[in-house]
């Protein structure tokens, strides 16, 4: 066979694509393969010589790290959909107002908004610490919903206000003219066509109450209302040094993990149904 | 659904209406009989201005529509034709003015509370509705009827657009035509005081818009509704109105039916917007010649009619503009006003316009099909002068 027929540059390129995929592929999958696999190994196999396929699988550490997220999970869900309902309640009419109202100071408003995304949250702690106190919403799951308003408000109101940006405007003026007002037209024709953002930044509001870990450890003490991910922390040892159980740990992430992902492919539907409008 | 051919009449004429009255009366031209104590839709000074008042949209325009007419607002782009609609649609706030329905001052009132129905230029169906619904949206937004007759008005209106088979489905599935359809359902079920079309037809292909004119104004006819229809294309204007509202830097230039503007335009702007190709205007002055006044250019000397002699007996040695339709420029075998060099025979079906040229200027006149043979480079051009307008230089008419 001479050179000529041999696409060289052409089985290169393919060969290298298909070598970083596979690569990326297993940097994500062999770790996800040893968590899954550890979770179901005693003790003494997870401290012995690494191995995939548990000798003795049991089920100790699941049912043991359930039993110990159990009302932990509950409050998570709750300040999850709580950031996620109060974020849209605000964000939606100041998303709206961004996109298709004029007013003073719109311009300036919106860069502070953006602004307030680059600020370093670690800094508000103190300050919310304080305030939450002297408030009584220290400790509480609407003090924690009210705290992630400061990290999902700007994020949201950014992606809400370009989606509602796109939406043409006729179609709101046709519903003027045939019948509503401003406010009608809003709800019957705007929100059911920004449905795709609304379930996208939903979906992320969720998201960051359910997976914070910073004001969720600071916000709260071992008699209020701790979510799953402190907990989480506790199983590590708190950074005491002590022996971890990883076995715990690995079913305790995997828990903690699920409801997010079942959600999202949930509104990973949701949004190809609602795409195809 | 009322039909009305019965009621309809012939247009008033007044004494300044031009010799070609005896072609007028062939066409069919509605003005409901109902509306002898006035107009139905009124405007009247209609000022409207964007960015505080540093873009003036439209300014002094002032129009009446009776009931069961059909007009058309045409200009060029930005010329305030659209800004005009959308202000007697409710969706923009005038600056000064009033527009009265059936003598209702309804300036200030909501788009919603007007009871005026428009279909956009970009059709602006709701998306995420059936046919069905988008048709009916009105009806349940804005009215108390039942449900068997709102249904029994979306059916009626479906059938007579051809859309009964398509009202379950959403209007992605259709075609552009059949999705402009859809919003002029949307209009109709409402039984408004009036449509308002914005350019409706733009976003189609040229043979389905020529189909979407005449149903429109066999629609128009039928329900015998005042309609107010925006376009930027002076053919559609001539095709489809009762009465043209001619429209140019955010003011009316003229107001009449098609064939007053296109015989008698009150200004230059209107004389050569309208038409095609468009009209010859020259640029000539007024001499003193041994046979009487003449108008005389870099090719040609044209002497002026007994009228014309009139206005500008005392301007001899100004400069006035000429202008003359190109099909009123005659080829003819020998004598003729002048001479052209032919530059291009453009077919137009019927007709060819022919593109010619003399002494710098280009010139336009249109002959029968085939008349003027391939490879003639030069003809001779007679001129039916009793056809031409004077205008100023700035453009007012003259004569």
């Amino acid at each position: 066979m001479s050179l000529a027929d041999y696409d060289a540059v052409g089985v290169t390129l393919k060969a290298s694509t298909y070598g970083v995929v596979w690569f990326l592929v297993l940097l994500n999958l062999v770790p996800l393969l040893f968590i899954l696999s550890v979770s179901f190994m005693p003790p003494t196999e997870f401290f012995g010589a690494p191995h995939i396929v548990p000798y003795e699988p049991t089920l100790e550490a699941w049912t043991s790290g359930f039993a110990e997220l159990k009302d932990n999970l509950v409050n998570s869900f709750l300040i999850g959909t709580g950031t996620a309902l109060l974020a849209l309640a605000i964000t939606i009419p100041g998303a709206y107002a961004f996109a298709r109202k004029e007013f003073y100071g719109k311009k300036l408003g919106f860069y502070a908004i953006i602004l307030a995304m680059m600020f370093p949250y670690i800094l508000l702690v103190i300050p919310i610490m304080g305030l939450w106190n002297d408030l009584g919403l220290y400790n509480t799951i609407p003090g924690m919903i009210l705290a992630y308003q400061v990290f999902v408000a700007p994020f949201a109101i950014w992606i809400l206000r370009d989606f509602f940006e796109t939406l043409p405007k006729d179609i709101e003026e046709a519903a003027q003219v045939y019948g509503c007002t401003q406010f009608s037209a809003f709800v019957r024709v705007i929100l059911p066509l920004a449905a795709p953002g609304i379930v996208a930044v939903g979906f992320l509001a969720f998201l960051t109450g359910w997976n914070d870990f910073l004001f969720a450890n600071l916000l709260t003490t071992g008699t209020g209302p701790v979510p799953a991910v402190p907990v989480l922390y506790g199983t590590i040892g708190g950074g005491s040094g002590e022996r971890v159980y990883w076995g715990k740990l690995m079913a305790e992430t995997l828990i903690i993990g699920t409801p997010p992902t079942v959600l999202y492919l949930v509104a990973r539907n949701y949004l190809e149904n609602a795409f195809t409008v | 659904m009322s039909r009305n051919t019965t009621t309809r009449r012939e247009t008033d004429r007044t004494a300044t209406d031009p010799p070609e009255e005896s072609m007028n009366a062939t066409t069919d031209q509605t003005h409901g009989e109902t509306n002898s104590d006035g107009d139905h839709i009124q405007i009247d000074g209609l000022r409207k201005t964007f960015d505080d008042g540093a873009i003036v949209a439209c300014d002094d325009v002032n129009i009446a529509i009776d009931e069961g007419e059909f007009v058309i607002l045409v200009g060029p782009s930005g010329c305030g034709k659209t800004t005009t609609l959308r202000c007697i649609a409710g969706l923009e706030e005038p600056d000064q003015g009033q527009i009265l329905v059936d003598g209702e001052d309804i300036t200030g009132l909501k788009s919603k509370d007007r009871n005026l129905a428009f279909v956009f230029q970009s059709i602006a169906l709701f998306p995420h509705m059936s046919v069905r619904k988008n048709i009916r949206f009105g009806l349940d937004m804005n009215t108390d009827l039942g449900s068997d007759e709102k249904n029994r008005r979306v059916e009626d209106v479906a059938e007579t657009l051809g859309l009964a088979e398509m009202l379950d489905r959403k209007p992605s599935a259709l075609s552009g035509g059949q999705q402009q359809r859809v919003s002029l359902g949307r209009a109709m079920v409402m039984e408004p005081k009036a449509f308002l079309l914005d350019e409706p037809f733009s976003a189609l292909d040229a043979n389905l818009r020529d189909e979407m004119r005449v149903e429109v104004k066999k629609i128009q006819r039928d329900l015998n509704t005042a309609m107010v229809f925006v376009t930027h294309d002076q053919e559609e204007a001539m095709t489809l109105g009762d009465k043209i509202v001619v429209m140019n830097d955010g003011h009316v230039q003229q107001i009449g039916t098609p064939y007053e503007i296109y015989n008698d335009p009150r200004n230059r702007f209107v004389a050569d917007f309208i038409g095609s190709p468009s009209p010859n205007l020259l640029e000539c002055t007024v001499e003193r010649t041994e046979d009487g006044l003449a108008f005389v250019s870099a090719f040609c000397s044209i002497p002026a009619t007994d009228e014309q002699v009139g206005h500008v007996e005392d301007r001899v040695g100004e400069t006035v503009v000429y202008g003359i339709r190109p099909e009123y420029l005659d080829i003819v075998p020998d004598g003729g006003a002048f001479v052209a060099d032919l530059d291009v025979v453009e077919p137009l079906g019927d007709r060819d316009a022919i593109h010619l040229s003399a002494g710098g200027t280009s010139l336009s006149a249109v002959a029968p099909q085939g008349e003027v043979a391939r490879g003639t480079d030069r003809v001779r051009i007679d001129i039916q002068t009793e056809e031409s307008w004077l205008f100023e230089r700035d453009g007012t008419r003259l004569v």
